[in-house]
C-alpha cells in the first residue's frame, strides 16, 4: 500500500459531488454494465453464436437426407432406384413404365400436380451384388425380378420401414395395374362392339386449397426452445450467480432501489435471449435458403420470407419479455448456480409442452388458452404465421402476457432483494404472502404490479362468464351481477393486496376528506363532462374505431332496450355508484398512491387513466375499442382531480355524476328527445348544449382548482412517512 | 456519526424463535474504530445488516448522520461504505468498469469517481490493474480492490465485516493499514471481526457481543476494570464460559 501523503488524501479530500439525480440514465448505464457483463461470458457467447453456426447446417443436413429420402421420386432430381439383375429385365421394366397406358388417370394425376414419380433403373451387378444384397445395402429402392413367361411375372422386394422403398413398391405396382387395366380395356374395347366400360369418372375442385404451412407448425416449437436456451444462463448468473461470486450483499448495500436492479438484469437477460433467438432464426432461415429447403417449410416458394421473420421477430420480444421475466423470478429466489438449475429444469420441461400443443390440429386461441400462460404466445405465434390470428385474443394475449411478465418481475425483486442478501433468514416463497411486521403508509409499485397482473386473467374469466349467462338472465340480474364481479375484482383483489402488505388504508386509498368549494367544483365538472364522454364515442364510431358490424349494432339496442325497462335505482346503483366507488378506490386509490412512490404526477396521471381505458375496452372476448378514447379521457380528468385534492372522494362524486347523467340519457332517450336530435340517434350534441357543458366542465375545473391551489404539503413523504 | 439504539431481530425457527441481535445500543464518533467483536453467531453481521437496512430490526435504530435507516434507506446507504466478509467481484468487467459502476450507484459524479478511482488504485497499490479482468485478480489483489469499491463514494461511516478472513499477513497488513487511513480521514469505523489479537491492535473502542447481547461496550482499560481481565482474550474467554 502506498503512503504517499498525496494518495493518502484520497479519503479526506473532496467529498464526491453527488450526481444530478436522473434515474433514467443510471438505470440505462446499469443495464449496459450487466449487458457488457453477460456479452463478455464465453458460455453466453458459445449459446448466442456457436449453437446456431454448428446446429443449423447439421440440422440441415439432417433434414435434407429426410426430405430426400420422403420425397424420393417425386421429381427428376430424385427418382426411384430399382435395381435388376439384367439389362433385358431393365429394358422390359423401363417399357412398361415409359408406356402413356401407364399413367394413372387424369384425376389422379391432376392431384398430383401432373408430377409423375420417375424411376431409375440399373443394374446392381456391376457393383457386384445382386438386386436383394443391394437392397440391404441401401443402394436402391426396390429390387425386381422378371420371370419370363406368359405373361412375365414380375417379384419386387421392398425394405420394410423405408418411406422410399415403400413409396416406390406402391407406386410402380400402381403404374403396372394401370398398365394392365388400360391394355384390357383397349382390348376389350377393340374386340367387344358393344363394350362400355362400368362408369366414366370426372372431378371437379371447388374453393380455395389453404397452404399446408409447417412452418406455422414449427416454428413456435422452436421459438420455445430458443428463447429458453438464450435466456437460462443469463438468468441464473446475474441473480444466483451473483450471490454465489459474493458480490450480492454490496450490490444491495448501495443506495440503488431494488427494482432498478432487478429491472437492469431482466434488460439484459431478455437482449441475451433476445439475440439468441433471433440469431437461431436467421440461421435457420439462411440455412434452410442455402439449402433450398425453404419452399418445403414455407409451402411452396423459395424467397426469403422476410415479413414471417418479421412476425417471428416480434413475437419474440413478447415472448423473451415474459419468459426471462419468469426465469428472474426463479433464479432470484436460488442461492446458488445448482439450485437455480434445480428450479429450472422442471420449467424448461413444462415449457416443452404448449410448443407442442401448438403442433395439434384443432387447438386455437380462444376462451381460457387466451389467457393460459405460455400457451397463448405460443397459439398466437402459430396463428400468426398461418395468418388466421383474430384481434379480441390476440390483444388479450399480448395484455395477459405482459401483466404476467410485469408479476414475475415484482415477485422477483421481492425475492432478489430479501433472500439472496440475508443467509441465515430462509425466506422461502410463502415468505412473499408474509404480511410485514410494520404498518406501510401505501403499497409498493411491486404489489400494485401484481395486483394488476391478477385483475387481467380474473377480469377476462369474470366478464367471459358474465358475457355467457347474461342471455339467460333478466337485466336486473345482469346489472346485479355486473355489479357484483366490479366489487370481487377491482375492489377485493386490491383491497387483499393492500391489507396483506399491511398499508394504511387512508393514505393508500386516499381517503382524506376534500372540502365543500372542491365537491362542488367536481359535481360541475361531472355534470359538463359526461358531454364530451359522448362526443368521443360519437368521433369514435365516425372515424370507424372499434367496427359497427351488424351484431354489435344488434347487441346495443338490446342493451339499450333493457336499459329503458330497469329500475332506475338500479341504474344508478349498479352503472353508476358501484363504480364511481370501486374503479376510484381501484384506479385513483390503490394503483395511483402506489405509482406515486416511482413516477411524476404527470405520468402518474396518464398511467392509470391508459389502464383506467384499457380495461373497459375488454368486453368477454370482445374489444370495445371506441370506448378507449372517452374512458381515457375521463381517466385523465378523473387523475388530474385526484392529484389535486389529494382524494378519492372527488373523484367518485364526478364519477358518479358522470357515470348517471350518461345512463339515465340512455334510459330516458325518448323523454328527452325534444333537447336535441343528437339525443335520439346517438349523433353529435346540439351546438348549444356542447357550449353550456363546456362551460359548466370547465367552471368546475377552475373551481377544483382554485380550492387546492395550495401545493399538498404531504406530497413529497408519500412513500416514506410512517402510517 | 453512527447511533444504534436498541436493536433487536429475531429469526422465526421450527422450534421457536432465534434472538440472533438483542437490543444492542452503542454510538461511534468521526475518527473512531470500534470494534464489534463476538463469536461465531454472535450477531455481528446481522447487526451490521440492520445498519445498512438489509435488513429489518424487529424494533430499535440505527442513525448515520441524524438519518435512521427505518426512515430513509438510501440516504443511509449513500452514507455508508461497505466491504463485505467475501471479496467478490464481476469477473468479466475490469477492475475500473467495476469501480465506475459502484461510483454510480452510489451517484458519484462522472468525473470525480474517475479521479476517485486513480487516487484510491493509487493509494491501494492497484494502478497497474485497473485495466484487467477482475477474475484474473489473485485473491489479495481482489481484497485489495473490494476495499477500494468501499470508499469509492468517500462516505463518512465505513463497515467492515470479517475484512481479514481469509486473508494471509501481507492481506492482513493492507487492511491494518486501510483502517489507520480511514480513522486518519476522519472516517466512523465499524469492524466486525472475531480476530482478538487483530481488533486489540486495530481498535480505539471494543463492543463484545454473544448471543445477540453486547455484554461490553468500552475502551480496552474500560473493559479491563469492568471484567478483571487482562486483556481481551482473557475477557472474552471469560465471558463465553460464564
Amino acid at each position: 500500500m502506498s503512503n504517499d501523503p498525496q494518495t493518502r488524501s484520497a479519503t479526506t479530500q473532496h467529498r464526491p459531488r453527488r450526481q444530478k439525480h436522473q434515474p433514467g440514465n443510471r438505470l440505462v448505464r446499469m443495464c449496459q454494465k450487466e449487458l457488457r457483463e453477460t456479452m463478455r461470458d464465453r458460455r453466453t457467447i458459445i449459446t448466442l453464436v456457436m449453437m446456431p453456426l454448428l446446429v443449423y447446417p447439421l440440422l440441415s443436413m439432417a433434414l435434407n437426407r429426410f426430405l430426400v429420402s420422403s420425397t424420393a421420386g417425386t421429381s427428376e432430381q430424385t427418382p426411384y432406384t430399382i435395381g435388376v439383375e439384367t439389362d433385358d429385365e431393365g429394358s422390359l421394366l423401363l417399357a412398361w413404365l415409359e408406356d402413356p397406358m401407364s399413367q394413372p388417370p387424369a384425376a389422379i394425376l391432376k392431384a398430383s400436380k401432373g408430377n409423375l414419380a420417375t424411376f431409375r433403373v440399373v443394374n446392381t451387378t456391376s457393383v457386384g451384388l445382386n438386386p436383394k444384397q443391394a437392397l440391404q445395402e441401401k443402394k436402391i429402392d426396390l429390387a425386381a425380378r422378371i420371370e419370363l413367361g406368359n405373361p412375365p411375372r414380375l417379384r419386387l422386394t421392398a425394405f420394410n420401414g423405408d418411406p422410399a422403398s415403400q413409396g416406390a413398391q406402391r407406386i410402380l405396382t400402381e403404374r403396372l395395374h394401370w398398365l394392365r387395366l388400360a391394355r384390357a380395356e383397349a382390348l376389350a374395347a377393340s374386340q367387344l362392339s358393344d363394350y362400355t366400360p362400368p362408369t366414366d369418372v370426372s372431378v371437379e375442385n371447388i374453393g380455395v386449397a389453404e397452404k399446408p404451412s409447417m412452418l406455422g407448425t414449427i416454428v413456435p416449437l422452436v421459438l420455445v426452445l430458443m428463447t429458453i436456451t438464450g435466456a437460462v444462463y443469463p438468468a441464473i448468473d446475474l441473480t444466483a450467480g451473483e450471490r454465489e461470486r459474493g458480490t450480492m450483499e454490496s450490490l444491495m448495500a448501495s443506495p440503488v432501489p431494488r427494482s432498478y436492479i432487478l429491472f437492469s438484469k431482466y434488460v439484459a437477460v431478455v437482449v441475451v435471449a433476445l439475440l439468441t433467438a433471433m440469431a437461431n432464426l436467421l440461421a435457420m432461415f439462411t440455412t434452410l435458403w442455402a439449402g433450398r429447403l425453404l419452399p418445403l417449410l414455407t409451402g411452396g416458394e423459395d424467397a426469403f420470407p422476410w415479413l414471417a421473420v418479421l412476425q417471428i421477430l416480434g413475437l419474440l420480444v413478447l415472448f423473451s419479455g415474459f419468459f426471462a421475466a419468469v426465469l428472474l423470478s426463479l433464479t432470484s429466489f436460488a442461492r446458488s448456480f445448482k439450485e437455480a438449475q434445480a428450479y429450472l429444469i422442471p420449467v424448461m420441461l413444462l415449457s416443452l409442452t404448449p410448443g407442442m400443443l401448438s403442433l395439434m390440429p384443432g387447438v386455437t386461441l380462444n376462451g381460457p388458452l387466451a389467457i393460459a400462460p405460455l400457451i397463448n404466445i405460443v397459439l398466437l405465434a402459430r396463428e400468426v404465421l398461418q395468418g388466421t390470428a383474430q384481434a379480441a385474443p390476440a390483444v388479450i394475449t399480448v395484455l395477459s402476457t405482459v401483466g404476467y411478465a410485469v408479476a414475475a418481475i415484482a415477485i422477483a425483486s421481492k425475492l432478489f432483494g430479501s433472500d439472496a442478501v440475508s443467509r441465515t433468514s430462509g425466506q422461502s416463497f410463502g415468505a412473499m404472502l408474509k404480511r410485514p411486521t410494520r404498518s406501510t403508509p401505501t403499497p409498493s409499485p411491486q404489489a400494485a404490479a401484481m395486483t394488476l397482473a391478477l385483475l387481467v386473467p380474473i377480469y377476462y374469466l369474470v366478464s367471459n362468464v358474465l358475457m355467457r349467462i347474461v342471455p339467460e338472465l333478466s337485466i336486473t340480474w345482469v346489472l346485479l351481477l355486473n355489479a357484483i364481479a366490479l366489487v370481487l375484482t377491482f375492489g377485493l383483489i386490491p383491497l387483499a393486496a393492500v391489507v396483506l402488505a399491511r398499508c394504511n388504508f387512508s393514505t393508500s386509498y386516499q381517503l382524506a376528506t376534500p372540502s365543500p368549494l372542491t365537491l362542488f367544483g367536481v359535481l360541475l365538472v361531472g355534470l359538463g363532462a359526461w358531454g364530451f364522454a359522448h362526443e368521443s364515442f360519437v368521433l369514435a364510431k365516425q372515424m370507424g374505431i372499434g367496427g359497427l358490424d351488424v351484431d354489435r349494432i344488434e347487441k346495443t339496442r338490446q342493451t339499450v332496450e333493457a336499459l329503458k325497462v330497469a329500475p332506475t335505482w338500479l341504474l344508478v346503483g349498479t352503472l353508476a355508484l358501484a363504480p364511481a366507488v370501486i374503479e376510484e378506490l381501484c384506479f385513483r386509490g390503490f394503483l395511483f398512491t402506489a405509482l406515486r412512490k416511482v413516477l411524476s404526477p404527470t405520468r402518474v396521471i396518464v398511467t392509470t387513466a391508459v389502464i383506467f381505458g384499457l380495461f373497459h375496452v375488454v368486453t368477454g372476448n370482445m374489444l370495445l375499442i371506441e370506448r378507449f378514447l372517452p374512458t381515457t379521457l375521463l381517466g385523465l380528468i378523473l387523475g388530474w382531480i385526484a392529484y389535486r385534492t389529494q382524494s378519492v372522494w372527488p373523484g367518485v362524486l364526478m364519477h358518479f355524476t358522470h357515470n348517471a347523467l350518461l345512463n339515465l340519457a340512455t334510459k330516458y332517450q325518448d323523454k328527452i328527445a325534444f333537447l336535441g336530435e343528437g339525443f335520439e340517434n346517438q349523433m353529435h350534441l346540439p351546438a348549444s348544449w356542447l357550449i353550456v357543458l363546456s362551460t359548466t366542465t370547465l367552471t368546475g375545473l377552475a373551481v377544483v382548482w382554485f380550492s387546492t391551489r395550495k401545493p399538498p404539503v404531504a406530497e413529497s413523504n408519500l412513500a416514506t412517512t410512517p402510517a | 456519526m453512527l447511533h444504534v439504539d436498541s436493536l433487536t431481530k429475531s429469526f422465526p425457527l421450527d422450534d421457536g424463535v432465534l434472538t440472533a441481535v438483542d437490543d444492542v445500543s452503542f454510538r461511534i464518533s468521526p475518527g473512531e474504530v470500534f470494534g464489534l467483536l463476538g463469536p461465531n453467531g454472535a450477531g455481528k453481521t446481522t447487526t451490521m445488516r440492520m445498519i445498512l437496512g438489509l435488513l429489518e430490526p424487529d424494533s430499535g435504530y440505527a442513525e448515520v448522520d441524524g438519518v435512521r435507516t427505518a426512515t430513509d434507506p438510501m440516504a443511509v446507504k449513500s452514507r455508508l461504505g461497505f466491504v463485505s466478509a467475501s471479496d467478490g467481484v464481476y469477473p468479466w468487467l475490469t477492475v475500473r468498469e467495476m469501480l465506475l459502476y459502484f461510483a454510480d450507484l452510489y451517484a458519484v459524479d462522472a468525473t470525480l469517481a474517475e479521479q476517485r478511482c486513480e487516487s484510491l488504485a493509487d493509494m491501494m497499490d492497484i494502478k497497474h490493474l485497473l485495466d484487467r479482468r477482475a477474475g484474473e485478480l489473485s485473491t489479495g489483489q481482489r481484497q485489495r480492490v473490494t476495499l477500494v469499491r468501499g470508499l469509492i463514494h468517500d462516505p463518512p461511516v465505513m463497515l467492515l465485516d470479517e475484512p481479514t478472513r481469509g486473508l494471509d499477513v501481507v492481506g492482513v497488513q493492507t487492511i491494518f493499514d486501510y483502517i489507520d487511513i480511514l480513522r486518519r480521514g476522519g472516517k466512523a469505523v465499524v469492524v466486525c471481526t472475531h480476530r482478538l489479537d487483530e481488533a486489540e491492535r486495530l481498535c480505539d473502542r471494543f463492543g463484545l457481543l454473544h448471543a445477540g447481547k453486547l455484554k461490553y461496550c468500552g475502551t480496552l482499560n474500560e473493559l479491563k476494570e469492568q471484567t478483571g481481565q487482562a486483556s481481551l482474550v482473557d475477557i472474552f474467554v471469560d465471558l463465553i464460559r460464564n
